[in-house]
């Protein structure tokens, strides 16, 4: 951003565009951020749904039943055959959803910040005429962009599979529900801002990308627990606290990398060097 | 013209001070060399002077601006060559220019014109399409200089620009610095640990240590102030025995007299003392006035003992 305010869009495009041809070239990095998504969101969803499709679900109306506050009456309203595979198709996977953006910003962010350090090119882009807060916005931007793409391309492809392996005994498409719209438009570009605005943090204080993804597990992990704890209930509730829900995640998020902006100056960074 | 100029400058990372009191000076055209060992404060000075470290003491202005408040516009018109090269292994050679030139706002098809013109010019446009990794250290410090003439720069700031390069390479570069001053009119601020190159290409010279400035100037200006009379070379055939150094020494007007390897090294007041001198060193060969170097003037400023060698790199003497 320039003294007046604007900001300078071609060289945020630039250092974008840098970014993104440095990642597609290295396996270290494209490797767990095509690995994670096909693993949880192809591999799973497929054989976990071939298995509930074949199972007889016995007493599984009874178990649903006795959930608290009618959690399970949107799965009560199927038939009993297709009840158990819409469950694990449609929502106890839905976890593991969240998981791709949280992981693929993480390494993305690991990279762009910690990773300019560590093979020694960040001191020469500090020295370009790029305005520090453009320089974040970039990096912030191609680690972001790529794990909302990735999440939503990625999402595509798990309802595609979902609906394809419960076709013979659902006989229509059950995802993307209206919670999962919400989940993947509003709640997973949130989620990887939140991943983002951990990394922004960590990195500031690592030295290496794997040093980074060391000290940033520590964070993302327990946020990987807590989603997937929280994340079936989501699709068990209504519209409104499903977008209450991300909004506050946005929230954190924002106020995670608002600080991480404030702090990204060039003296900051070069002290570290 | 004054192109660059700092005074007082001064910058600390917790209690140690990286650089404390730096004042200098380059004019447009000009070659500045920064002289010291690791640790001196040359990468620090560059920084500061380049808008990327701010000062906690001093002013600095480059190219009229203090490059503190116009940070970004100081660094659209220089051009720097940092030490580590900053070459990104995951791109093409191409690709790394092309990058940094649009950061710049040079548009793309420009600036894969000028790429291609400069690895021409360097010599690496067969590689031009291969990727950072596995260059060696004198390939990275060409497409690196390439890299920061990309924008035609008015003043480049080059640190180390020659460790790990061969011999044929450190002469290519010295030329070109030497070229970019003298026929652009660019200003050239060199770090370097390398007294024959600052030496050779420049007028003056910023001696630093441990962040404190110890001299600024033209080195033949340094060493008038730092020693009177006139040094000459006695060529006698060979080192000159004990007897004869003692019988020189005992001339009046003579100030210091120590063997050599060709005969003896002499300082006289005057060159109305040089004919008693011939007379009481007979035979002599040759007598040459040899004024002290850049060598000198750095050995005697930071107190070390001199190499006996051409070119002298300061990271031996200050690992010693």
């Amino acid at each position: 951003m320039s003294p007046s305010g604007r900001h300078d869009w071609n060289a945020v495009c630039a250092v974008v565009a840098k970014d993104f041809t440095a990642i597609r070239r290295s396996k270290a990095v494209v490797l767990p951020m095509l690995f994670v998504p096909v693993l949880l969101l192809v591999v799973l969803p497929f054989g976990i749904g071939l298995v509930a499709r074949a199972a007889h679900p016995g007493d599984l109306h009874s178990i649903l039943s006795k959930l608290p506050g009618g959690v399970a009456r949107p799965i009560l309203r199927y038939p009993p055959r297709q009840q158990l595979v819409i469950l694990v198709d449609g929502y106890l996977l839905a976890p593991l959803f969240l998981i791709v953006p949280l992981m693929v910003a993480s390494v993305l962010a690991a990279d762009a910040f910690a990773g300019e350090k560590e093979r020694r090119t960040l001191e020469g882009l500090l020295h370009l005429p790029i305005e520090e807060r453009d320089l974040f916005y970039a990096k912030v931007l191609g680690a972001w962009l790529p794990a909302v793409v990735i999440s939503w391309v990625g999402f595509a492809v798990f309802c595609v599979v979902a609906n394809g392996v419960a076709w013979p005994v659902v006989h229509r498409v059950f995802v993307p529900t209206a919670l999962w719209i919400v989940m993947i438009v509003w709640l997973a570009p949130a989620v990887a801002a939140l991943g983002m605005g951990v990394m922004v943090r960590v990195s500031a204080r690592a030295r290496t990308a794997q040093e980074a993804n060391q000290l940033g597990g520590a964070v993302i992990l327990p946020l990987i627990f807590a989603t997937v704890a929280q994340s079936t209930g989501l699709l068990l509730v209504s519209l409104p606290i499903a977008l209450g829900v991300g909004a506050t995640v946005w929230a954190i998020a924002f106020a995670l990398l608002a600080r991480g902006a404030s702090r990204f100056t060039r003296d900051r960074l070069a002290a570290t060097l | 013209m004054l192109t660059i100029e700092a005074t007082d400058l001064a910058r600390r990372f917790g209690d140690a001070w990286a650089l404390d009191g730096l004042t200098m000076e380059a004019e447009q055209g000009e070659v500045v060399a920064l002289l010291g060992p690791n640790g001196a404060g040359k990468t620090t000075t560059v920084r500061l002077l380049n808008g990327v470290l701010t000062p906690e003491r001093g002013r600095a202005t480059v190219l009229g601006m203090d490059p503190r408040r116009d940070g970004a516009e100081v660094r659209r018109r220089t051009g720097v060559l940092t030490e580590a090269g900053g070459l990104d292994d995951r791109l093409t050679l191409t690709e790394n220019l092309v990058s940094h030139a649009r950061i710049r706002g040079i548009p793309p098809a420009e600036a894969r014109r000028r790429a291609g013109v400069l690895l021409e010019r360097f010599g690496m446009s067969s590689l031009a399409s291969r990727t950072a990794r596995g260059l060696s250290t004198g390939e990275r410090k060409r497409v690196s200089l390439a890299r920061a003439l990309l924008h035609q720069p008015e003043v480049l700031f080059l640190d180390e620009p020659t460790s790990g390069l061969d011999p044929a390479a450190t002469r290519d570069v010295l030329n070109l610095i030497g070229g970019l001053a003298e026929e652009q009119g660019a200003t050239v601020v060199l770090c370097t640990h390398f007294l024959a190159e600052a030496a050779r290409l420049c007028r003056r010279v910023a001696i630093l240590e441990a962040g404190r400035l110890l001299a600024f100037g033209p080195p033949v200006g340094l060493a008038a102030g730092m020693w009177s009379g006139l040094p000459v070379e006695l060529d006698m055939g060979g080192t000159a025995d004990a007897g004869r150094i003692a019988q020189l020494r005992a001339v009046r007007g003579v100030t210091m007299a120590e063997p050599s390897a060709s005969g003896a090294r002499v300082v006289v007041e005057d060159r109305e003392v040089i004919p008693v001198v011939l007379g009481v060193a007979m035979p002599v060969f040759s007598v040459v006035p040899r004024p002290p170097g850049l060598e000198e003037v750095y050995f005697a400023l930071t107190g070390r003992p001199a190499a006996d060698t051409a070119a002298v790199d300061l990271r031996a003497v200050s690992a010693s």
